[in-house]
């Protein structure tokens, strides 16, 4: 039935990518009924996650009415291949398809990261494919290394497997010190792929890597986490930091992708305490949907020159981590995981750059913010904000939906 | 329960009584029919009056008491004894008769509704004081007499009078002027009796903490102390003592009194000599009547005793001196009242050694003194309107039309003195022995301070007559028609002096007896005699040219104390203050926002935009990662 489902839904994407050469709204509408039709692939376990991952794909796909590109009709069907490939990660323990979802979600980003109204970005899609290659190939023989020699017991290549897949997982997301690319692309690129790249993309190398790690945990993953909390906290500070001086708005928001990725980074030091790794991962994944939810309200308002002033105060409040805001549980559930696996350190500089991102944060608010609005970037904002405040009701609904999915968290060796 | 209930009324309505014309200041202020509410507020003082007769006669000494907060064993407990029920007495009298006196006074006055409210309320704090048993309502009445304080000697917020001031504009004495307006006046009187109060409050909470009880009568005092020992029992009594101190002027606090005379006169004579600040030495009246030192043996009671008998001397020494060196009328009474405060506290204290007659001594002393002096106060406040000057000013031609106020002061005057056979006399008398008595237990300077005090005090009042209707300039200024309800209180108050001598004379009361052994004795008739000569000598020459009769003017320098010394710690302070407040400011808006500022522009000044150099920081990156890790493992 899955199979099924799941091959209907591409069928379908590839025939409206085909007649949306004829009228780009084709396209829309076979992108939209092809990830429901994945959505209708998941188990009841997984609805949260997959409930949020096409909440947030729909208004990627909902921004690209926006863009005027050179592709028209196609980009949908290139952004539903990431949200296609983001349902699969969640259901498979294969270790073939993770890699297959890993490139899925890396690749298509190579063409979207180009496109613009006007002529293609040329010099951001080389600076981009540069290092998305480079991430991909060295998160893959990380992962190869990770999962062949845990076995054997031979740490000295687990651990280079290890600083490996990190590392690629670093560059691919825009991890410190590997995060060059960041800035320098979301500042120059259209604000709408690159809202794309910004959201959707980041979810499947987190899960990836996750499932790859917590299926090879050994004793050396004790010690080696110390090197995921390293660069998480070296993101962090180089991204609120590097954000706070910034003029160029894109540019704010690379640096805060730069935070937010070291932000879930740190649940890694997690992986070795399975008691208390399902609070790291709805940890990890509220802060991605939050995140993802943001970027792409304020993506939207750059490209239109601001939204509603609600709006954007809202997404500002959940970054900064104002309760009852999304923000505000994903953090505290990262926090707790720290805490709770002994590195309270680590939970107490989270906090720490929680407070110095606060500036920046109001300051784009406050530029993007334009009193009440109308229009398809209203719209978006709309749903953004509607994102984040679901957590007004507190949501232990979604922690215990993740309690079931790490039942099946891992890799089929 | 009704006995409750009469207290209640005692001391609600002079506060309830009040109201409509505070009131209807505040909404329609300076209203015809408004000048015609004081009536009423001087009704409830007068109801007061009625009821403290009351309690004199028709209730039985004892404790009435009302559950409040049962659980923490705080409750309303009022007490009847000696020193109450005639304190009440006195208390609602005079305030009665300075009532009366204030219709008339104030009439024209552009702050009636704030003048009543806060005489009152004044009123009703000092009979709270003084009939309470327990230490918390007496500091809910003690606190009262603070805030009402401040808000009387300050009425005349304005500043734009100069018959308000104190001191002489432009007069200085090295970096100070000796001057000062009434709004400074009623600040320092706050700041100097919360500066006493706070260790007063702590002593109280230390008390509650240590017996558990509140009520004055009903704590073990004597185990209080032993279970303190020595310098606990220091400690305690002294910062509790600091309250008392404070009130009642008694060095080193004393400039707030003479300040205090920026206030209007009838504020003066009720709050600043009669009662308020005679409310520190009848507390401490009170906690030495309970306490019985003289029967209790514990080793630090010696030592706080022999502080306030020889504080009380000194202040008494150094009001009276300061007195003969001042003009203006009202400071110069001051003075005086600071200096009989001094004698109350040095004689409730040589209770110590010489028993419970020397607290009854300064308690009669205190009523004598607070029926004088309120009636010399309340005829320099005529004065004052009489000649529109506040200095001392006036002869035998000016006292002509001042009959009434020329006698009263004569009354007061030789009743005050202890000129015999006249009512301070007798009482001064007992002062004497209570003195002699100490020779005995090897102290011989308190009886040579006394009579020192005694003469310069009969010196300073024959001053005050003879400077306001004998020798002194013709006044400048003169409205001598009116004044009818101003001579009616005057005349009431000076009477009482003439009744409290047939009282003692006729041995109408039980210490009466006492009284008159004490003043046949030889040595308090010498002493008599000598403060009478004192006072015929000044009478006939009430000024002189000795240079230290500016010092005693410039009221010994003390004011430098309040105006400089104690200014320039508040300053180091607030310069402490200040500097921390800006290098938290420096901290917070300088030092870390620059400092963020720099490491950001140095995070970000690794973007030049060039690929080759990404692809160098990424690929050394990763290669040095890769490095430690090969090399040293984890």
């Amino acid at each position: 039935m899955t199979e099924s489902l799941l091959m209907a839904a591409i069928i379908i994407l590839t025939l409206g990518a085909i007649f949306s050469l004829k009228d780009h709204r084709i396209g829309f509408a076979a992108s939209v009924v092809s990830i429901l039709l994945a959505f209708a692939s998941l188990t009841s376990e997984t609805y949260f996650f997959g409930f949020f991952v096409i909440a947030i794909g729909v208004l990627n796909l909902i921004t690209l009415f926006i863009s005027e590109n050179q592709i028209k009709g196609i980009d949908y069907a290139i952004t539903a291949m990431l949200i296609f490939a983001t349902i699969l990660v969640i259901q498979t323990e294969n270790f073939a398809v993770l890699i297959g979802t890993f490139v899925l979600v890396s690749v298509p980003t190579y063409i979207l990261v180009m496109l613009s109204d006007r002529e293609a970005k040329l010099d951001v899609g080389i600076k981009y494919i540069t290092f998305m290659v480079f991430a991909t190939i060295i998160f893959i023989i990380g992962a190869f290394l990770v999962v062949y020699f845990y076995k054997e017991m031979n740490p000295s290549i687990y651990i280079i497997g290890y600083v490996l897949l990190v590392l690629g997982l670093g560059l691919e997301v825009g991890i410190a010190p590997l995060h060059e690319w960041v800035p320098d692309v979301f500042s120059a690129a259209d604000p709408i792929p690159i809202s794309i790249i910004a959201s959707i993309a980041k979810i499947v190398p987190f899960i990836v890597a996750f499932k790859i790690l917590i299926a090879t945990t050994n004793p050396v993953t004790y010690s080696i986490t110390m090197f995921a909390a390293f660069l998480a906290v070296l993101s962090m500070f180089t991204g609120n930091i590097g954000a706070l001086t910034s003029r160029e708005l894109g540019r704010v928001l690379g640096y805060s992708t730069v935070a937010n990725m070291g932000y879930i980074l740190a649940t890694f030091v997690a992986i070795v305490k399975p008691e208390f790794i399902y609070l790291a991962i709805s940890g990890a994944l509220l802060q991605l949907f939050a995140n993802s939810a943001g970027k792409i309200g304020f993506f939207t308002a750059i490209k239109k020159e601001g939204v509603s002033a609600p709006f954007t105060y809202t997404l500002a409040l959940s970054f900064i981590g104002i309760p009852p805001l999304m923000g505000f549980w994903s953090k505290l559930f990262i926090t707790l995981a720290l805490v709770y696996s002994g590195y309270v350190w680590l939970a107490v500089l989270l906090v720490i750059n929680s407070a110095i991102s606060v500036p920046y944060y109001i300051r784009l608010a406050r530029e993007l913010g334009k009193g009440w609005g109308y229009g398809i970037a209203n719209i978006v904002g709309l749903i953004a904000v509607l994102i984040t405040v679901i957590t007004f009701y507190p949501p232990d609904w979604f922690v215990q939906s993740v309690k079931f999915i790490i039942e099946t968290f891992g890799v089929a060796l | 329960m009704t006995e409750i209930l009469q207290f209640a009324i005692l001391f609600l309505t002079p506060v309830i009584s009040s109201l409509p014309i505070a009131l209807a200041w505040i909404y329609k202020p300076g209203e015809e029919w408004a000048r015609k509410l004081p009536y009423l507020s001087v009704f409830g003082l007068f109801v007061s009056l009625v009821i403290s007769l009351n309690i004199l006669f028709n209730f039985e000494e004892g404790f009435y008491s009302y559950p409040w907060i049962e659980d923490f064993n705080i409750n309303f407990v009022f007490v009847v004894d000696y020193l109450s029920k005639y304190m009440g007495v006195l208390t609602a009298l005079i305030a009665f008769l300075i009532g009366v006196y204030g219709l008339e006074y104030m009439k024209d006055d552009y702050r009636l509704g704030w003048y009543w409210f806060f005489f009152n309320t004044f009123t009703a704090s000092m009979l709270l004081v003084v009939y309470s048993d327990n230490l918390f309502t007496l500091l809910i009445g003690w606190e009262g007499l603070g805030i009402a304080s401040w808000g009387l000697i300050g009425h005349w917020f304005r500043d734009d009078d100069d018959i308000t001031f104190v001191g002489e504009k432009g007069r200085k004495v090295g970096p100070l002027e000796m001057s000062w307006s009434p709004s400074f006046g009623g600040w320092r009187a706050i700041s100097t009796i919360r500066f006493g109060d706070m260790p007063m409050l702590f002593a109280i909470a230390a008390i509650y903490a240590l017996t558990g009880s509140l009520d004055i009568h009903a704590i073990p005092w004597e185990d209080l102390f032993v279970k303190i020992g020595l310098v606990g029992t220091v400690i305690l009594l002294f910062l509790f003592l600091l309250g008392p101190f404070t009130k009642s002027a008694q060095l080193p606090f004393s400039e707030w009194l003479m300040t205090a005379m920026t206030g209007p006169t009838t504020v003066s004579a009720l709050l600043h000599s009669a009662t308020m600040v005679a409310a520190g030495t009848y507390l401490f009246m009170r906690l030495t009547w309970y306490i019985k030192p003289w029967e209790a043996h514990v080793p630090g009671l010696e030592a706080i005793y022999l502080l306030v008998l020889f504080l009380g001397l000194f202040s008494a020494l150094y009001g009276a001196s300061v007195a003969l060196g001042l003009r203006e009328r009202k400071v110069l009474l001051a003075a005086s009242t600071m200096s009989s405060l001094g004698l109350m506290f040095a004689s409730s204290a040589a209770s110590f050694w010489v028993g419970e007659i020397a607290v009854i001594v300064a308690f009669w002393y205190l009523i004598v003194h607070a029926f004088a002096k309120a009636s010399l106060f309340l005829v320099a406040g005529h004065l004052i309107h009489a000649t529109h000057d506040r200095f001392c000013s006036g002869n035998l031609v000016f006292s002509r039309k001042m009959k009434v106020a020329f006698a009263v002061t004569i009354v007061a005057t030789i009743s005050l003195a202890g000129i015999p056979p006249f009512t301070a006399y007798w009482v001064k008398s007992g002062m004497d022995g209570v003195m002699e008595h100490l020779m005995e237990e090897g102290l011989s300077l308190p009886f040579y301070l006394l009579v020192l005090v005694s003469v310069i005090y009969s010196a300073f009042l024959a001053k005050f007559l003879s400077l306001n209707f004998i020798k002194g300039e013709y006044p400048h200024h003169e409205h001598t028609e009116g004044g009818g309800l101003m001579k009616l209180a005057y005349s009431a108050m000076v009477s009482m002096l003439i009744v409290l001598l047939a009282i003692i004379l006729l041995q109408r009361e039980e210490h009466a007896a006492h009284f008159l052994e004490e003043g046949y004795l030889k040595m308090s008739l010498y002493v008599g005699l000598l403060v009478t000569a004192s006072y015929f000598i000044t009478l006939y020459k009430p000024t002189s040219k000795l240079k230290i009769g500016v010092i005693f003017t410039d009221r010994m320098y003390l004011p430098f104390l309040n105006d400089f010394i104690v200014p320039k710690i508040g300053w180091g302070i607030a310069a402490i203050v200040d500097a921390l407040n800006r290098a938290i400011d420096f901290f917070f808006h300088t030092a870390i926002p620059g400092f963020f500022d720099r490491l950001s522009i140095a995070i970000r000044s690794i973007q030049s935009g060039y690929l080759k150099s990404y692809v160098k920081i990424v690929a050394a990156s990763i290669m040095l990662f890769l490095v430690i890790f090969s090399l040293v493992g984890w």
